[in-house]
């Protein structure tokens, strides 16, 4: 087990400078003049060049990737361009809503979409199991920032259920929880469909294997023969789709928190991006990759928990 | 009602019943600033909190015309206009609860124009010779040259005074981490792209004289919500999520205000103007008759109604007319639709259609590019322009930038048009800005260089009456509309979306931040 971790940190650090360098030369790449954003409009050329020098933007490339390596490694990821806050204590304060956002997304959809995808199973070609597969074929093709709309619209407008503006506080405050209520139904039901149709075709394919024939006459009952026998086994992919998933639930989040008015992670990307904010946007394509890297390194021991196979491979 | 129907409404009522509203409003808008240092940012989101956060020496009634009092309850000006006297009001206080004095005035604007500053405003405190206090309640402003517009450029953000303290103890961090200024309102706390909280300034009493609630604000607490969805703002004042906004899509206006319980409020002195600019010497928009041709083939009244619903006023003019020091004499001469009049124009002048239908002269082929930022709006906007002008025979090509590309983009020398849209508070202010010489390339992008123009500028700048200075500018209008250096498009005017729970609001334009002071903002009874 300790193994598997070791090993897997290690892989994970040429992944980490490929990031680096890649997050660096993306930004410096991409076109326009963030001096010229910063000084606005109407300001004289002059003004333009002084704010390019004192950025460091009229430094060759190489000198500016060195600084910016060297300026990492000590953990200091540079101050914003617009905001002049530094880039740690932006992304921080993003971070936290952007979990709460996943933690909010998946405890629900998580088991639902399993629990869906077991029931479409076990009563394959059933209504039940046709209502599954139509929900989760609507989830994955209905595009986000539809379904975000379709949410306000009903919850929001018509039954006034939930705020759609912001984020109301911690998740275990009152406030949290309502407005975090849309942005993670949004989010999830994207999620849904796609573990919902893997668990389906997984628990099938598991249920036909053989130590599954032997629980049958043992004379285990069908519930204990499902749970115990069928559906432990049938996880394994399914962890693994929803380690991939979550890190396209990222991508997911900048839509829903542009849309929500949500202060997470995504948004700041956007606004970064959009603002040629360099070193804030290099901060949160780090950010991104590291939360790519460790949600791959829990699916992997997630692997080895549910499968004690895979520790000895 | 059905079952159902009932859980939901029952649950609507204790999920939404809250603390019920107390004195304070959620106002959504589109984007947030990059800072709120009044001379460090020239963006409107910064405008709109700095005149709550600040006050200014002299104010601008909602006409956009009339200077008022401020922080001074009045002022002088010597007969060469090079000296204002401004003499202070008694007892303004900081958000600190320090006094302020005539100190306080002369540090603010010192640090406006000290070139360690680095502002990008700087130019709009004029050529200064010294600004003193002569003592704790009087102030003398000293110009070089005298400056027509000063007092109007001292009612803008970037004119706001300032705490010393609180500069030098948050040094880079000032209007980032914190604020203090005399305003209605105090900084509470800003998170940058999410939100800003203000709350009343308890002691404030010394508001301008058209407000008739002179202090303390109404309201005790005004949250600033940044929401960039343009129809979650928008659903955001049905549901009452928000009290009030001035960002509203135009396609949304009307759904408003048949809204039960929404307003719309409009003002028409609002001056921000659309345009698009030509380089007067590139060889596809230097003839003086394609660019008078372009303003004829292009059907504002047909944008205004088709593209933005008809809540935009569809502009001839390069300034609005209800501008200070606008042009009367101009009224009958503007350039109006009329396509027939454009294409023999154009024949007259030797511009023949090819095959295709685009016109070409002396190897030349009318076929302008129009550099334009990418986003709904221009590209709208721009498509609506290529169209008008191929009935005509002219082949407008369109390269949309993204806005961080597109200010450098249009820095540059490879466009023949531009679009762009901009507020002004006079003539003189949007004149001064775009047409001297000395502007290119940049915001003078149509290379407009011409040595006469530059003279009237300068004494519509330095004149020293009303009639003198409206006269100096007044000249330079008639100029460049009848060389047609612009094609106007449209004015937008300010728009307020409400809750009828608030008295109605009465929009202010200057720098077109609607709320302005927000002393009047104020729940019924």
């Amino acid at each position: 087990m300790l193994d598997t971790l070791a090993k897997r940190l290690l892989q994970s650090i040429p992944v980490l400078i490929g990031v680096l360098v890649l997050g660096f030369l993306l930004v410096q790449l991409s076109p326009g003049d963030p001096a010229r954003v910063f000084a606005g409009a109407m300001a004289p050329p002059e003004v333009v060049e002084q704010i390019r020098e004192k950025m460091g933007l009229d430094r060759s490339l190489w000198t500016q990737f060195w600084g910016y390596v060297e300026r990492v490694m000590h953990g200091d990821l540079g101050r914003s361009f617009i905001s002049n806050k530094t880039v740690t204590s932006e992304l921080l304060a993003a971070i936290v809503p952007t979990m709460e956002l996943m933690i909010a997304c998946l405890i629900w959809s998580i088991p639902l979409g399993i629990g869906m995808g077991t029931l479409a199973a076990v009563w394959r070609g059933s209504l039940v199991d046709r209502a599954v597969m139509a929900f989760s074929v609507a989830g994955v093709s209905l595009p986000i920032f539809f379904i975000c709309l379709l949410l306000i619209q009903w919850f929001g407008v018509k039954w006034q259920l939930f705020p759609f503006i912001g984020r109301g506080g911690p998740l275990w405050t009152v406030e949290g929880l309502r407005h975090i209520a849309l942005p993670a139904l949004s989010l999830g039901l994207i999620f849904i469909g796609p573990v919902a149709r893997m668990t389906r075709s997984s628990v099938l394919e598991v249920l036909r294997l053989d130590h599954v024939r032997t629980a049958r006459s043992k004379g285990l009952n069908e519930s204990q023969v499902i749970l115990r026998h069928g559906l432990r086994n049938a996880l394994i992919p399914v962890v693994t789709l929803v380690g991939l998933q979550a890190g396209y639930l990222l991508g997911g989040a900048v839509v829903t928190e542009t849309v929500f008015s949500y202060p997470g992670i995504g948004r700041l990307s956007v606004g970064a991006i959009l603002s040629a904010d360099y070193p804030l946007a290099q901060g949160c394509i780090l950010v991104l990759a590291l939360a790519f890297i460790i949600i791959n390194m829990i699916v992997d021991i997630l692997y080895a928990i549910l499968d004690p196979r895979v520790q000895k491979r | 009602m059905t079952a159902v129907n009932k859980f939901l409404t029952a649950t609507a009522v204790i999920a939404l019943a809250g603390p019920l509203a107390a004195q304070e409003i959620t106002i959504v808008r589109e984007v947030d600033s990059n800072n709120y240092d009044p001379h460090k940012t020239t963006a409107r989101a910064a405008a709109e909190a700095l005149f709550m956060l600040g006050d200014t020496l002299v104010s601008l009634e909602p006409d956009m015309q009339t200077v008022t009092d401020g922080l001074a309850k009045g002022w002088e000006v010597s007969e060469d206009g090079l000296v204002y006297t401004f003499h202070l009001k008694d007892g303004v206080q900081f958000c600190n609860g320090r006094e302020m004095t005539a100190q306080d005035v002369v540090y603010s604007m010192k640090r406006w124009i000290d070139p360690e500053t680095n502002s990008p405003v700087s130019w709009r405190a004029g050529d200064v010779e010294d600004i003193v206090a002569l003592d704790d309640k009087t102030v003398e402003y000293r110009l070089q040259h005298p400056f027509s517009e000063l007092l109007y450029q001292l009612t803008q953000s970037f004119a706001t005074v300032i705490d010393k303290d609180t500069v030098e103890e948050l040094g880079e961090d000032f209007g980032i981490s914190g604020f203090v200024g005399t305003g209605p309102f105090c900084w509470e706390s800003w998170s940058p792209r999410d939100k800003m909280v203000l709350t009343r300034h308890e002691n404030y009493a010394w508001g301008p004289a058209f407000y008739e609630n002179k202090g303390p604000a109404h309201l005790e607490k005004i949250t600033w919500q940044i929401v960039p969805e343009e129809n979650t703002r928008t659903v955001a004042i049905v549901t009452g999520q928000s009290e009030a906004t001035q960002y509203v899509p135009p396609i949304a206006l009307n759904q408003l205000r048949n809204t039960p319980n929404i307003s719309v409020q409009q003002s028409d002195s609002a001056f921000w103007t659309y345009f698009m600019g030509f380089k007067v010497n590139k060889e596809t928009v230097s003839d003086e008759v394609v660019r008078q041709a372009i303003n004829l083939a292009v059907n504002q009244e047909a944008l205004a109604e088709d593209l933005l619903f008809g809540e935009v006023e569809p502009a001839y003019s390069y300034v609005s007319q209800a501008a200070l020091d606008w042009n009367e004499a101009l009224d009958d001469k503007l350039l109006r639709y009329d396509p027939e009049a454009a294409k023999s124009m154009l024949d007259e002048a030797g511009w023949v259609p090819g095959p295709d239908g685009v016109r070409a002269k002396d190897g030349v082929e009318l076929r302008p590019t129009a550099y334009v930022f990418a986003g709904s709006s221009w590209q709208k906007l721009s498509e609506f322009v290529q169209a008008e002008l191929l009935k005509v025979g002219i082949g407008m090509e369109i390269q949309a930038f993204d806005a961080t590309v597109a200010w450098g983009k249009l820095a540059t020398q490879e466009f023949d048009i531009f679009g762009m849209s901009y507020p002004y508070v006079s003539s003189g202010d949007a004149l001064n800005l775009y047409f001297p010489s000395q502007n290119m390339p940049t915001p003078n992008r149509m290379n407009w260089d011409d040595p006469e123009t530059d003279e009237l500028l300068q004494a519509g700048k330095t004149a020293l009456s009303d009639q003198d200075r409206a006269a100096a500018y007044g000249k330079v209008l008639e100029k460049v509309h009848a060389a047609a250096v612009w094609l106007p498009l449209y004015h937008e005017p300010m728009f307020i979306a409400q809750t009828d729970k608030l008295e109605p609001i009465k929009p202010h334009n200057n720098y077109g931040a609607g709320f302005y002071k927000g002393l009047d903002l104020k729940y019924k009874e």
